[in-house]
């Protein structure tokens, strides 16, 4: 009974660098929250997720390079707490998050 | 446990078991008098006096049942209840207003006490009000110069615990083998509430003092100063302790005292490690930008 | 970050933790304390393999409305409802310590502070108390909070505002109890003892918590407006908020002393007439003390808009 730490990285374009760090969601129930920070790493875009639900690494890595081709984002670092958000809300949160920091 | 041992619901037991012989007045503090004997009987309030200084008692009632508040009883701190002892320390500040800090009377609280009165009426009229008045009168004794001392003999359950002992300079408690309860909630409702498996929950509280219910526990987090193991020896460690927080605040130690020094103590005992973490990183970042708050002229 | 003026017109009861805190005070004025990016969530949490918020679900920091220096505490009711633990406790407890030390230093720099010039401190209460996972810490917090509450007297104003969806339950009822005047909207909810717990431990006689209209009338904003527990009812929007927190801000400490419920032998000696009334009515809703406030048709309350409801509502006097 602990949190599981689950850290990947996704090849990102270059293309939408962050300019600043954004926070963005709360650790409500079936829901997330995100720090999206600048960090230069060939383009990469490195993830940490903590979440209380364990075994869906696969999906975790597949909704994030989603998030990743989509958005554009690159050189970034990603820290997650999760509390059992479904993919389209991590979807969602992501993009909001990245709307945020671009309109800062 | 010897269960004739336990103290629960003999609050007024206790104050013969604490104070000089025959010394305790009831209803009488200072100038004030308390002279309905139907008002807040789940509190027993006076004057008494140990080791020979004259001291304040506020102890639950365990035996009592407040006949206009049907949901007070068995300690239970109604609205009544928290007005009354809330008046029972204002009237021991006036009764030493014009004394200096050092010979500010003691207040000795006696606590035994299950919960804050649970009423519909009382939430029409703000039960709210009264548990805060009682703190907030607690707190500004404690701030003049008077000792308070919190003796837990029985039950110090959650919110009657907040307003019945937590703001006292230092907390005293019979150890657990007399059945003492320090506790929001007991570990098996925690369990149902929150799904986690009592058997893992009662595991982790072997390393970990911070939901587990019992004296034990809050000692563990400062959060008790100190446990006492026999009931023949609340007299003598409560007149230490009086001597103790006195000898502090002419020192000017407050902030070793009360809700705030347990907090040091609580990182002391390894209990509440991240409190005075976040509390200095708080303190740096506003340090930083508190030039731009200040008024600009 | 929503723009600062889209957040004036949005609901506060809809509003988190974060929004609130930034539209409280004036525009760009907010500097969070122990923020997010400071990643102090709460261990305890994490041993329990429970999810964790790098805020522990309070933001807490200082920001100014017009040029008073205000100190915010707001609570996250979507983070485990808002509950207390040991960091979200430590973090509430020393935005108002730091309140306080600020008010001294400014006091000792400048001889002619004026009111408006003296730091407040703002709680935005969503929260049931407590922190079960940590219940331990979170009572000890609450303790200290209370502690700061009485040291903030005389110096701080402390200014609690309700209208969130979790309300304000718990030991926090009675910390919100204990500022020197609060601010609510309609859908706020303020008390001790949540009436599922009433229910729970005295029956569905003592209280049906399963009827909201009847918890809404007995813990909700227009009722504790007629009783007297909150000084001030607002609409439901941010601005309304921020802008009875500009008015209050400008306000002498005698107007605060006067704002308040508790705290003074005369302060207790007027509840105390509260609760005689109280003993003698045994009211079975909060509508028979509506009535008795010399309102002549209570149920219309309820519903009528918040206008109308100020323009006419009697509020009880004891």
């Amino acid at each position: 009974m602990s949190l599981n730490t689950l850290t990947f990285s996704v090849k990102g374009d270059a293309g939408a660098a962050l300019k600043a760090p954004v926070h963005h969601g709360v650790v409500g129930s079936g829901d997330m929250e995100v720090l999206m920070e600048p960090k230069a790493q060939d383009g990469a875009v490195s993830v940490s997720i903590v979440t209380p639900v364990a075994g869906f690494d696969d999906l975790w890595k597949r909704v994030l390079q989603t998030f990743v081709s989509q958005s554009g984002l690159s050189d970034a670092h990603l820290d997650i707490n999760d509390n059992n958000a479904t993919p389209a809300v991590v979807l969602l949160r992501l993009r909001q998050a990245m709307t945020e920091a671009q309109a800062n | 446990m010897d269960a004739t041992e336990s103290m629960m619901g003999r609050g007024r037991e206790a104050i013969d078991m604490i104070v000089d012989p025959e010394s305790f007045t009831e209803n009488a503090i200072g100038a004030k008098t308390f002279d309905d004997p139907d008002f807040g009987p789940c509190a027993a309030v006076g004057t008494a006096t140990l080791d020979g200084q004259t001291v304040t008692i506020i102890a639950s009632d365990g035996q009592a049942f407040n006949e206009r508040f049907p949901v007070v009883y068995a300690g239970i701190i109604g609205m009544e209840e928290g007005y009354k002892m809330a008046q029972a320390v204002y009237a021991s500040l006036e009764a030493d207003a014009d004394k200096p800090k050092e010979e500010k009377r003691p207040l000795v609280l006696i606590v035994d006490t299950p919960g804050n009165g649970p009423g519909k009426v009382e939430e029409i009229f703000g039960m709210n009000k009264a548990t805060g008045a009682y703190q907030l009168a607690l707190a500004e004794a404690r701030l003049a110069g008077h000792p308070i001392i919190a003796m837990v003999i029985g039950r110090a359950i959650s919110g009657a615990f907040l307003c019945h002992g937590l703001q006292a300079d230092n907390i005293l408690s019979l150890d657990a083998s007399f059945g003492t309860m320090i506790h929001v909630m007991p570990l098996t409702s925690v369990s149902r509430i929150i799904r986690k498996d009592l058997e893992v929950l009662e595991e982790l509280s072997k390393s970990n003092p911070v939901f587990a219910a019992g004296p034990q526990f809050f000692y563990a987090l400062g959060g008790v100063e100190e446990l006492v193991d026999q009931t023949d020896k609340m007299r003598a460690a409560i007149i230490d302790h009086i001597a103790t927080v006195r000898a502090a605040k002419a020192a000017g130690q407050d902030d070793t005292l009360g809700p705030w020094g347990r907090g040091a103590l609580g990182a002391e005992r390894d209990g509440r490690v991240v409190r005075p973490k976040v509390m200095d990183l708080m303190n740096q970042e506003f340090a930083a930008v508190a030039g731009q708050y200040a008024p600009q002229r | 970050m929503p723009k600062w003026n889209d957040l004036q017109g949005r609901s506060f009861l809809e509003s988190n933790a974060r929004d609130r805190a930034v539209g409280l005070v004036d525009e760009g004025t907010f500097t969070e304390l122990a923020g997010p990016f400071d990643r102090f969530y709460s261990p305890h949490l994490e041993t329990l393999g429970e999810a964790v918020e790098f805020d522990d679900g309070i933001v807490t920091g200082v920001g100014r409305v017009g040029v008073t220096p205000v100190f915010v505490i707001s609570q996250e009711g979507k983070f485990i409802g808002g509950s207390v633990g040991e960091v979200g406790g430590a973090k509430m407890v020393n935005a108002i310590r730091l309140a306080i030390e600020f008010h001294d230093t400014l006091a000792a720099a400048h001889p002619d502070l004026t009111d408006a010039e003296k730091p407040i401190v703002v709680i935005s209460f969503e929260t049931g108390g407590v922190r079960l996972h940590e219940s331990n810490a979170g009572l000890l917090a609450h303790a200290e909070v209370m502690d700061q509450l009485q040291k903030a007297r005389g110096k701080v104003p402390v200014i609690a505002v309700i209208g969130s969806k979790v309300g304000c339950f718990g030991g926090m009822g009675f910390v919100a109890a204990a500022t020197d005047c609060i601010v609510m909207s309609e859908f706020g909810r303020l008390g001790l003892t949540g009436p599922e717990v009433i229910e729970q431990e005295m029956g569905k006689e003592e209280f049906d918590s399963g009827d909201r209209a009847l918890v809404f009338r007995t813990t909700g904003g227009k009722h504790k407006y007629i009783v007297g527990d909150c000084n001030y009812l607002v609409a439901d929007t941010l601005g309304a908020f921020h802008d009875q927190i500009a008015e209050l801000a400008t306000k002498s400490l005698a107007d605060f002393e006067a704002m308040r419920r508790i705290g003074s032998p005369e302060k207790v000696a007027q509840q105390l007439r509260g609760v005689a009334l109280a003993a003698e009515m045994q009211p079975k809703d909060a509508r028979d003390v509506w009535a008795h406030a010399g309102n002549a048709d209570p149920v219309a309350l309820t519903d009528m808009p918040l206008p109308d409801f100020l323009a006419q509502v009697k509020r009880l006097s004891v």
